[in-house]
């Protein structure tokens, strides 16, 4: 089996749980390497030609690789959105017969996020080659990474701000990478788009309160009307002042997706994701 | 085993080419024939034996003539090296009538039918659009690929194949148009906010031997070498193969089965005989309005309305900012250039489509009367050179559709009267949804640089689109009006329905490659079962 982006929060994650289980996992990286058990890691760049043999031997493919570095709307499509389109094509060519892209619940239709838009749009290529797509939702636990790790710099501010009727959909680390591994090694899954999160969506407020609690702030929550937010932080991302965070994903956060998809997908297999914040203050002991 | 076909359009020539690949299997195929006039076969015949250079100008006047205007349409009917043949009566127009403005010229008896003369916009559906359907777009794609492998195929890999795969080995396109380069890499440039807004822009994909385009400008009178396809091209290759027997000339008016077979009661149209002519099995592909004639005359379905689904046509023309460099369509390919998607779902089934169509002379003679005096000439070519001409398609469940009644005929060698109407079942969705549409295109027109001019947006007549079916869809238990998945309506066993007449539903994404695949399908269905 193969995981892209194994250098990554859930990539390297989900190539070590692939490993406990006993599957020969192969890791793609940026730059080909030995993995911390002295395995070799193949390199492979979202931009970068795909060598002919790069996915030679693999019968399972996770897509993880996601770069974020990249903030012109135009070039991180080009990046993100065709050079995977480039992999799932390579690798379906090489006969790999399970492809599992690792989306997000921000990837839903009607979706006006820069980041959701262009996960949809990979969704849609692997969709066609009869692949599977996750969309994990707000991932908490584990070393904190991605957007638990910017909400958990949120919330040692002095006041956390929040955004009046955001909900969304949560799931912890060990879920979500158990069901990854779960449907990468089940070529019986149909082609189908699965949501990893717990259905019950939680209010935005009560997340930043319990991250809050975990790190050990006791500061005040302030409802904050997202909108003018979003304008100031578009504003200044246009001048190009560097912001802790992004318009993109304050848009993620206020607009998120009403449902969790493919949730009979997840129960066949046995697939189950904890309530919020069940496993949160481990992860934060931790760090 | 005996086949007969009976048409030679593309549904006729999908089976055909399924068919064709069993030695054992005798193939004959019935069909009106009409051709194209002598004189003006002889110029095409002529033109297609010389480089355009060399062509003379009474040639070219005369496979070149424009598109006609017809009442309460529109858009123009198009010629086809200056003739109607396509649209032309043989025989099989008679006795149909139409009420409201709707399109009357539905059954083509032309050999090769309406691909003589179609945009040869070639797209697989999307898997969505078949769920509706009794069975998966899987099912079809050994399908699309064997009727891609035997026809001219160009095309691109870009975004619209996150909903129609580009399958087989597509062609590169002709260079396109300025004005579809410019809105192409204006899309490019602008990808997220367009597609934020709802709409995907792709280039086209088209039945067309791209490698050997000449770029002559007569893409839309007619290809004078042929490279634009046809399904008569296929006919002509299993001819000259000998895999089939071909006879034009026969109107078929009445189906039967008998003795384990199957039988059609044909009129000889030079004789005026009706002739009876027996197989093992009959494939139907007359079109889905002559198969709807031809099978519910045969079964008696008189005088009740059967409801025809149409994925209805609009209008949509388009102004860039920019202006091209030259009026003309010399020295350019004229063909669809470029497609504009619009997702109203998730998953790819509620898609509208647009095509794009760059100038070509028959929007010279379209436009408004007022623009075509001498003083007005410098207005007249600032407007055509910003002009872009969008041919859009609702699915067919946001879509009018019409009604088909047939009355007894006044004697067993006639054929059925057929009157063709407004739908009763008439959702009045198709305005809604087109406003819809408009207001995607407003908000993304300052990112393309080309915007639709609304108030000359408009929906076509019913049956105007030819993308129309459903009169007898596939079913898993079929019932009353439905057929099976091997296009057999509940009486018949040995007949087989193979156009858009099966079509559970009509996609906004142009047909004729899926009617071809179906129909190559539901043949190769036969043959396996007959195999076992």
């Amino acid at each position: 089996m193969g995981v892209t982006g194994a250098g990554g929060y859930l990539g390297g994650a989900v190539a070590s749980l692939l490993r406990e289980k006993g599957h020969d996992v192969v890791e793609y990286r940026r730059n080909a390497s030995e993995d911390d058990n002295g395995s070799p890691v193949r390199g492979l760049q979202l931009d970068a030609p795909i060598g002919p043999d790069v996915f030679e031997g693999l019968h399972s493919l996770v897509l993880a690789a996601w770069d974020l570095s990249e903030t012109n709307g135009a070039k991180s499509w080009e990046r993100n959105v065709e050079g995977s389109k480039r992999i799932v094509s390579a690798a379906r060519a090489a006969g790999v017969s399970r492809i599992v892209f690792v989306s997000s619940m921000s990837a839903y239709y009607g979706t006006h996020q820069n980041y959701g838009l262009m996960k949809l749009a990979v969704e849609r290529a692997v969709l066609e080659i009869g692949g599977v797509v996750v969309r994990p939702g707000l991932v908490y636990g584990g070393t904190p990474g991605g957007m638990t790790l910017t909400l958990s710099r949120l919330a040692r501010l002095p006041v956390i701000p929040v955004f009046r009727g955001a909900n969304l959909f949560t799931a912890h680390v060990d879920d979500v990478v158990g069901a990854v591994a779960t449907l990468a090694a089940d070529r019986e899954v149909a082609s189908a788009v699965v949501g990893l999160a717990n259905p019950v969506p939680v209010p935005f407020k009560e997340i930043m309160r319990a991250i809050g609690d975990a790190v050990g702030s006791s500061a005040k929550t302030i409802d904050i009307p997202w909108r003018p937010l979003l304008l100031l932080l578009q504003t200044l991302e246009k001048v190009g002042v560097p912001l802790p965070v992004r318009s993109d994903s304050l848009l993620g956060l206020v607009r998120p997706a009403s449902d969790v998809p493919g949730l009979d997908v997840a129960a066949s297999l046995g697939l189950a994701f904890r309530p919020f914040p069940d496993g949160l203050d481990e992860s934060f002991e931790v760090s | 085993m005996k086949v007969l076909i009976i048409g030679a359009g593309p549904a006729a020539a999908g089976a055909a080419l399924a068919l064709s690949g069993d030695p054992d299997v005798d193939i004959r195929v019935i069909d009106v024939g009409g051709r194209l006039e002598a004189d003006n076969d002889a110029a095409r015949l002529r033109m297609a034996a010389a480089a355009p250079t060399e062509w003379s100008s009474s040639d070219v006047r005369i496979v070149s003539e424009s598109a006609h205007r017809t009442e309460g349409n529109p858009l123009p009917e198009k010629r086809n090296f200056g003739s109607d043949f396509p649209f032309h009566d043989f025989g099989q127009l008679e006795g149909v009538s139409g009420e409201g403005g709707v399109n009357t010229h539905v059954v083509s008896g032309a050999y090769g039918g309406f691909t003589n003369t179609w945009g040869a916009q070639t797209m697989v559906y999307s898997a969505a659009s078949f769920d509706d359907w009794p069975f998966p777009r899987s099912e079809l794609e050994a399908d699309y690929r064997a009727v891609l492998s035997q026809i001219p195929y160009a095309g691109e890999q870009d975004d619209l194949a996150e909903y129609h795969p580009l399958w087989g080995d597509a062609e590169h396109l002709p260079s396109l148009s300025e004005n579809a380069v410019r809105i192409l890499d204006a899309y490019r440039r602008h990808r997220v906010q367009v597609r934020r807004r709802g709409v995907i822009v792709g280039r086209a994909r088209l039945a067309l031997r791209a490698s050997a385009c000449v770029k002559c400008g007569l893409c839309m009178t007619g290809c004078p070498y042929s490279y634009v396809y046809s399904a008569s091209q296929t006919f002509d290759q299993l001819i000259a193969d000998k895999k089939i027997t071909y006879e034009g000339g026969y109107l078929a008016l009445r189906l039967g089965e008998s003795d384990g077979g199957a039988f059609v009661e044909a009129r000889n149209l030079a004789t005026g005989a009706v002739e009876t002519l027996r197989a093992d099995k009959i494939f139907v592909a007359c079109g889905a309005i002559g198969t709807t004639r031809l099978v519910a005359s045969s079964l008696d379905m008189f005088s009740e309305p059967i409801h025809f689904q149409e994925s209805v046509q609009f209008v949509m023309p388009f102004v860039s900012i920019r202006a091209t460099s030259a009026l003309t369509q010399d020295d350019s390919f004229t063909l669809n250039q470029f497609n504009m998607l619009l997702p109203f779902d998730e998953a790819g089934k509620d898609l509208v489509q647009i095509h794009g169509y760059p100038y070509n002379d028959a929007m010279d003679d379209a436009i408004p009367q007022i623009l075509k005096t001498p003083a007005m000439r410098r207005i007249r070519a600032m407007v055509l050179k910003r002009v872009t001409v969008g041919l859009g398609y609702l699915p067919s469940w946001w879509s009018p559709g019409f009604d088909l009644t047939l009355e007894r005929p006044a004697s067993s060698g006639d054929l059925a009267p057929l009157s063709i109407g407004h739908s009763a079942l008439d959702s009045g969705q198709s305005s809604k949804r087109l406003r819809q549409v408009n207001g995607r295109l407003v908000r993304v027109a300052p990112f393309l640089g080309v915007a639709p001019v609304l108030p000359m947006v408009s929906l076509s007549a019913p049956g105007k689109s030819y993308h129309f079916g459903g009169s007898f869809p596939h079913a898993t238990k079929p019932s009353g009006r439905e057929s099976d998945t091997l296009g057999r309506v509940e009486a018949w066993r040995s007949i087989h329905l193979v156009d858009a007449s099966v079509f559970p539903t009509v996609s906004a994404t142009t047909f004729t490659l899926t009617i071809m695949a179906n129909a190559h399908r539901i043949a190769r269905r036969v043959l396996e079962d007959r195999h076992g």
